[in-house]
């Protein structure tokens, strides 16, 4: 029996993905949620100096860590049974994962620019050119399978990362934006009403961001 | 899909992103067609492109085709078939995990090259030159020395060693200079440079400036 440990700051954030991975597959986890100022403590035990990071501790006491939100992702998707089936499909949900994380990186970005001029270009070419040009890739490859997930096989982890990117960062806007994508609308409406990710969504700390 | 597939790999004819594919098929010793995209004809080839993107590789066995497109996801996938992904599921996550953070630091080379403002430009490349370089090269010393087999993980040589190994390229001329302070990096790329498949390799493919 493995006791699985998350480590992240209080905020959903980049550790939120791990977290409805967790709920989805119902299973137990620490959910440790840490202070910024609490910050220098807890970077002294992470793999690579960063969070989110996961710890899994085996009942003879071995402790596995593991760094990196994608990797952590995979890692626990293939336990529990959250990833294509063979080589090829698991290659192809991990690039959907790669994709999501990108577009995650670009609406994160206009956030730490500092010039409120450049910042609002940023913001403007975000919501104008990019968002819209990933959106369009995601709305492609949903509307290709009548399961109305990104694989062709079901519900597989970058459909809990796409949730979490617009529940996350994208949520005030979520139905202007949507309008134009209705197979990312019905997506999304899917994974929010799934009965253990909406308990999680109901039960979890609220937070900023 | 069969162990007789064939394989094309599309990308431009630099090394940055895609040279990791490249570098996976050279150390199993597997052919795959090297389509090297000329910059100036991709907005024609664009839609071609799955997600309008490179790289991607097509693989072909009989009837079946499969297009995988993302670099650090083909380069897994072929690792994986190929026996460069670590020996058993956490080992292969660790070295995920290694070459998710060097993902990372290519991605702030990625800013310098999207920088249109030369002071902004600048100063990007000199946080890449005196902190982020400097920390995970640090990181990856560390890491192998731990592993004591001279790569990244205990059981030899992964897909993670010679994503590593494209990264250090990225350092150019200052690279053999920079790894003197690094031993166990430093032995890392030698031993990689002297494998006789990747040495052949390496003697003829095209140069490049990044």
């Amino acid at each position: 029996m493995v006791k699985y440990k998350l480590y992240y700051f209080n905020v959903k954030g980049r550790a939120e993905l791990i977290r409805l991975i967790f709920a989805l597959s119902g299973q137990d986890f620490e959910d440790v949620r840490f202070q910024m100022d609490q910050w220098s403590e807890y970077k002294k035990n992470t793999p690579l100096g960063q969070v989110p990071y996961l710890e899994m501790v085996e009942d003879n006491g071995k402790v596995f860590k593991l760094g990196q939100t994608l990797s952590i992702a995979r890692y626990l998707s293939r336990k529990f049974k959250l990833t294509g089936t063979d080589l090829e499909e698991q290659a192809l949900v991990e690039s959907y994962g790669d994709l999501i994380y990108d577009l995650q990186n670009e609406i994160v970005r206009p956030r730490f620019e500092q010039d409120e001029t450049k910042k609002s270009q940023m913001l403007k070419k975000l919501f104008d050119e990019t968002i819209p040009k990933y959106f369009q890739v995601l709305e492609n490859l949903i509307s290709n399978n009548s399961c109305g997930y990104l694989a062709s096989c079901g519900l597989t982890w970058p459909d809990l990362f796409l949730f979490t990117v617009i529940d996350n960062w994208l949520a005030e806007k979520k139905d202007s934006l949507l309008a134009n994508y209705p197979h990312i609308k019905t997506l999304e409406e899917k994974v929010r009403n799934n009965a253990k990710i909406s308990e999680w969504c109901s039960k979890r700390p609220k937070t900023d961001y | 899909m069969g162990n007789n597939a064939s394989f094309k790999l599309y990308y431009f004819g630099f090394r940055f992103r895609g040279e990791v594919i490249r570098l996976v098929f050279t150390a199993a010793g597997k052919e795959f067609e090297d389509v090297r995209i000329d910059p100036s004809q991709w907005p024609q080839l664009k839609n071609q492109a799955p997600f309008g993107t490179l790289p991607y590789l097509e693989v072909t066995s009989g009837s079946q085709k499969l297009v995988l497109t993302q670099s650090t996801s083909i380069a897994r996938y072929l690792a994986k078939k190929f026996k460069l992904a670590g020996r058993n599921d956490e080992e292969a996550a660790i070295v995920d995990m290694y070459a998710d953070q060097v993902s990372d630091v290519l991605a702030e080379f990625a800013k310098t090259a999207r920088e249109s403002d030369a002071n902004k430009k600048k100063e990007i490349e000199q946080k890449i030159e005196n902190e982020i370089m400097p920390k995970n090269l640090k990181l990856f010393e560390a890491r192998i020395a731990e592993s004591r087999s001279g790569y990244l993980v205990p059981s030899g040589l992964t897909w993670a060693d010679l994503y590593l190994f494209n990264l250090l390229e990225m350092l150019g001329e200052k690279r053999v200079m920079v790894l003197e302070a690094f031993p166990n990096l430093k032995g890392l790329d030698q031993k990689i440079r002297n494998n006789p498949r990747m040495a052949a390799y390496l003697a003829k493919r095209p140069i490049t400036p990044f």
